[in-house]
């Protein structure tokens, strides 16, 4: 790319130059000056994509310049993920804290950007199919299409899933497909000992493209299934992009409301573990499919 | 989970030491803290002491014997004026303390406390555990957590000190002297001597005062003595090199120092002392209780402040060891841990760790670690259970927990044909599904209890309670008996 935008930036560079030497506007020894510099072979300012990478500190390494209790800001600094204790430059941030920043937002971006790989869901063995919405743009504009499955979906899943079954498990992009690759190896194949191990029958767990937490009411009339559980990525932050909620609900109907689901969030490797996650979870649906009720109902039941 | 989501518990803790014998009964909080959609996490919350006995000399029917008769009349009376019997106490632990713990007899005496008082209370001892507990009880833990500066507590009390460093409320080091206010005995505000221990007899020697039983001392006879003992303290905590005195006084390894020191606090029956605004005056000061205490806590003062020790203030003196036993000595596990109800409570479990610094990574090779220590064991112990004590699966990921417990299913194959219930306790948070993984890959159903987030590394027995909080969570007492070893 550079070699040939090279030639095209010379010629374009000689025609400007030449038509402000015509109009007066530059004199003939400024515009050899700055033709010399546009002939170069090499350009002045190094090419990006030959930088090496940015390496960062590690998190817990002392950025305050002269701490008063250098003691009282690690312990500060281990209690919380939050960006504390970073010093400052001025009344700016330091160069290393506003680089992980931008990082760590980056991360964020691709996590509601990227998709789940094909090959992952391979690997673990998921049928995939998609809600109503058809690009990453209608995703996040159209909240009511992520709720429901296309017409395709709604065939596939007709076909395919097994029907009359105690617990249906989906696993949902949501707005991190980061969450998903980085949980489910573990957490879903605990979770299915579990349930298994019970005596309780379980559909096999599939995926859903662009979907959004209600799918699985729409899914649950379709395999009319007892419970329905959605293991889907949490909106990420700049702490980390891999946390995964489980949401699950009991038989949904046209009656249900946001009260009606049990959630377990902050699934992930710096929160409750997702291999611990699927046995507590295995526990949490045992006592759902007893009580035949779930969200805050369950609670004040329980 | 309205009905679960908080309780209290009712703990004791009994302190029999060299000198003194109390008791304090506390009430514990424990709540789970985490939000709703978050899952449980339970922690004690609150701990308040609501009983604190009398101070009682510690009965004894000789100087080497504790009278356990008189000790569990204390206990019984204590009881009483609490408005409590044994039945109501949940947990706690005896500790039995400085040189009443070396004592041959101790382990007899507190079997006999442990039936006596409560379902739950058991024997502790050990002279690193006696510091912990001490610097807890008297503040220092919760100053170093508070403040982020590393404190040392040394609880001084009839026959020994003890030391314990504490770094983000947590005992980062401890170590124990043999020097007390009760190791030369006199007549009560006299001054005529009526008992020399070894420990002493050495300092006497050390100092260069031939001091006899049945000798009259006066104060400046005895000070040089006294201020060899208190620079003894201040040496272990400043020096590399410790004086032939100091090492011959020492009863465990010296501390490490591997944090700089200055702020300082003292607890224990002498710490009063060292927080008065002047030194006994004469004779009949020092002999006030019928030993050196006051004394000993002016010199200490003095000798701490001169080598630039800053001295904090504790919560608590005299108490301060009883009141860290009561409230301290109790643990809780995890909160997504795996077991049966039935099976517990489980008293004086012994703790294996069969893996060093890294696990295998095959089932074999976790199985081939756990049959050797079993059968290194199986020599001295062929009754009770064990509980088998490591820091987690090599990783997090499920198909290396299904590997853990493979392994420990196979390495078990002996204890499990034997019908004794499975006890593991982890460091990792994986209580739960490491259980389920066993369950699954058992033939047969098996009685285990699996819990988590406990470190058990220095201990020799665990005690596992009744589950709390609907089966959440279970409480866990460590002890280390140093006179079983």
């Amino acid at each position: 790319m550079a070699v040939t935008n090279n030639e095209l930036e010379k010629v374009i560079i000689q025609s400007v130059l030449e038509e402000l030497a015509k109009k007066g506007l530059l004199s003939n020894k400024s515009k050899e000056h700055v033709m010399s510099g546009a002939m170069l072979d090499k350009p002045l300012l190094s090419d990006n994509s030959s930088e090496e990478m940015v390496t960062f500190p590690s998190l817990d390494e002392m950025q305050i310049s002269n701490p008063f209790n250098a003691d009282a800001v690690k312990a500060m600094k281990k209690s919380t993920p939050a960006r504390i204790g970073i010093g400052r430059a001025g009344a700016r941030p330091k160069t290393m804290s506003w680089l992980r920043f931008l990082a760590d937002h980056a991360v964020a971006q691709d996590a509601v950007f990227l998709d789940v790989s094909d090959e992952f869901l391979k690997q673990n063995n998921l049928m995939s199919v998609q809600s109503a919405v058809t690009n990453k743009d209608e995703f996040l504009t159209r909240p009511d299409l992520g709720r429901r499955l296309s017409e395709d979906a709604i065939k596939t899943v007709s076909d395919k899933c097994e029907k009359n079954i105690q617990v249906q498990i989906l696993i949902v992009d949501g707005l991190s497909s980061s969450a998903i690759e980085a949980n489910i190896p573990d957490l879903l194949p605990a979770l299915m000992q579990g349930l298994k191990s019970s005596g309780i029958k379980v559909g096999a767990p599939f995926f859903v493209k662009y979907g959004r937490v209600w799918v699985q009411d729409h899914v649950a009339t379709l395999v009319n299934s007892d419970v329905i559980v959605s293991l889907i990525g949490e909106r990420p932050g700049l702490g980390t992009a891999e946390s995964l909620s489980a949401y699950m609900i009991y038989r949904p109907d046209e009656k249900t409301v946001e009260a009606d689901r049990t959630v377990i969030s902050n699934i992930h490797k710096g929160g409750i573990p997702p291999a611990e996650a699927g046995a507590h979870l295995s526990d949490v649906i045992k006592q759902i499919l007893a009580a035949k009720v779930s969200g805050v109902k369950f609670n004040q039941q329980k | 989970m309205p009905e679960t989501d908080i309780q209290t518990i009712t703990s004791v803790g009994i302190d029999i030491g060299t000198t003194t014998t109390q008791l304090v009964i506390s009430r514990l909080t424990i709540e789970n803290t985490a939000s709703g959609t978050f899952v449980p996490h339970v922690e004690i919350t609150d701990k308040e002491v609501i009983h604190r006995s009398q101070i009682y000399f510690t009965p004894l029917l000789d100087r080497d014997l504790i009278n356990a008769v008189a000790v569990s009349k204390i206990v019984e009376t204590e009881y009483l004026a609490a408005g409590l019997t044994p039945e109501k106490i949940d947990t706690g632990a005896v500790i039995i303390t400085g040189e009443t713990a070396k004592k041959e007899n101790a382990k007899a005496i507190i079997d006999a406390l442990a039936g006596y008082a409560g379902d739950f209370v058991v024997a502790t001892a050990g002279a690193n555990l006696e510091g912990i507990f001490a610097g807890k009880g008297s503040g220092a833990a919760a100053f170093s957590a508070q403040r982020h500066q590393v404190v040392i507590n040394i609880d001084v009390g009839g026959g020994t000190s003890n030391f314990a460093m504490f770094h983000e409320g947590k005992a980062v080091e401890s170590t124990c002297l043999n020097v007390g206010g009760h190791l030369i005995e006199f007549e009560a505000q006299g001054d005529r001597i009526t008992y020399i221990s070894e420990p002493g007899k050495i300092a006497l020697s050390f100092s260069g005062q031939r001091l006899q039983v049945g000798e009259r001392v006066t104060l400046p006879q005895l000070r040089p003595v006294v201020k060899a003992m208190a620079a003894c303290v201040v040496e272990v905590l400043k020096m590399t090199r410790l004086s032939e005195l100091t090492r011959e006084l020492l009863m465990t390894p010296p501390l490490r120092l591997e944090f700089p020191i200055r702020k300082v606090m003292i607890s224990g029956g002498v710490a009063d002392y060292v927080y008065a605004a002047q030194g006994p005056a004469n004779m009949s000061e020092v002999t006030a209780y019928g030993d050196f205490g006051p004394l000993l806590g002016w010199e200490l003062k003095v000798c701490l402040e001169t080598a630039g020790f800053v001295l904090e203030k504790p919560n608590e003196t005299v108490r301060a060891t009883v009141i860290g036993t009561g409230t301290q000595s109790v643990n809780l596990s995890g909160s997504t841990i795996h077991l049966q109800e039935k099976t517990l409570p489980l008293r004086n479990v012994m703790v294996i760790s069969p893996f060093s610094s890294t696990i295998p990574d095959s089932a074999q090779g976790i199985a081939g670690a756990i049959r050797q220590e079993m059968t290194r064991l199986e020599i001295n112990h062929s009754e009770g259970s064990v509980a088998l004590a490591m820091k987690g699966p090599r990783t997090m990921s499920f198909a290396n927990i299904e590997i853990l417990a493979q392994g420990v299913l196979l390495g078990m194959k002996e204890y499990l044909s034997q019908n004794k219930p499975l006890i593991l306790v982890i460091e990792a948070d994986c209580g739960k599904v490491l259980g389920q993984c066993i369950n699954a890959n058992a033939n047969r159903p098996l009685e285990m209890v699996c819990i988590d987030q406990l470190e058990v590394e220095n201990c020799d027995y665990i005690d596992i309670g009744k589950p709390l909080m609907g089966g959440r969570v279970v409480p866990v007492v460590l002890k280390t008996l140093v006179f079983n070893r």
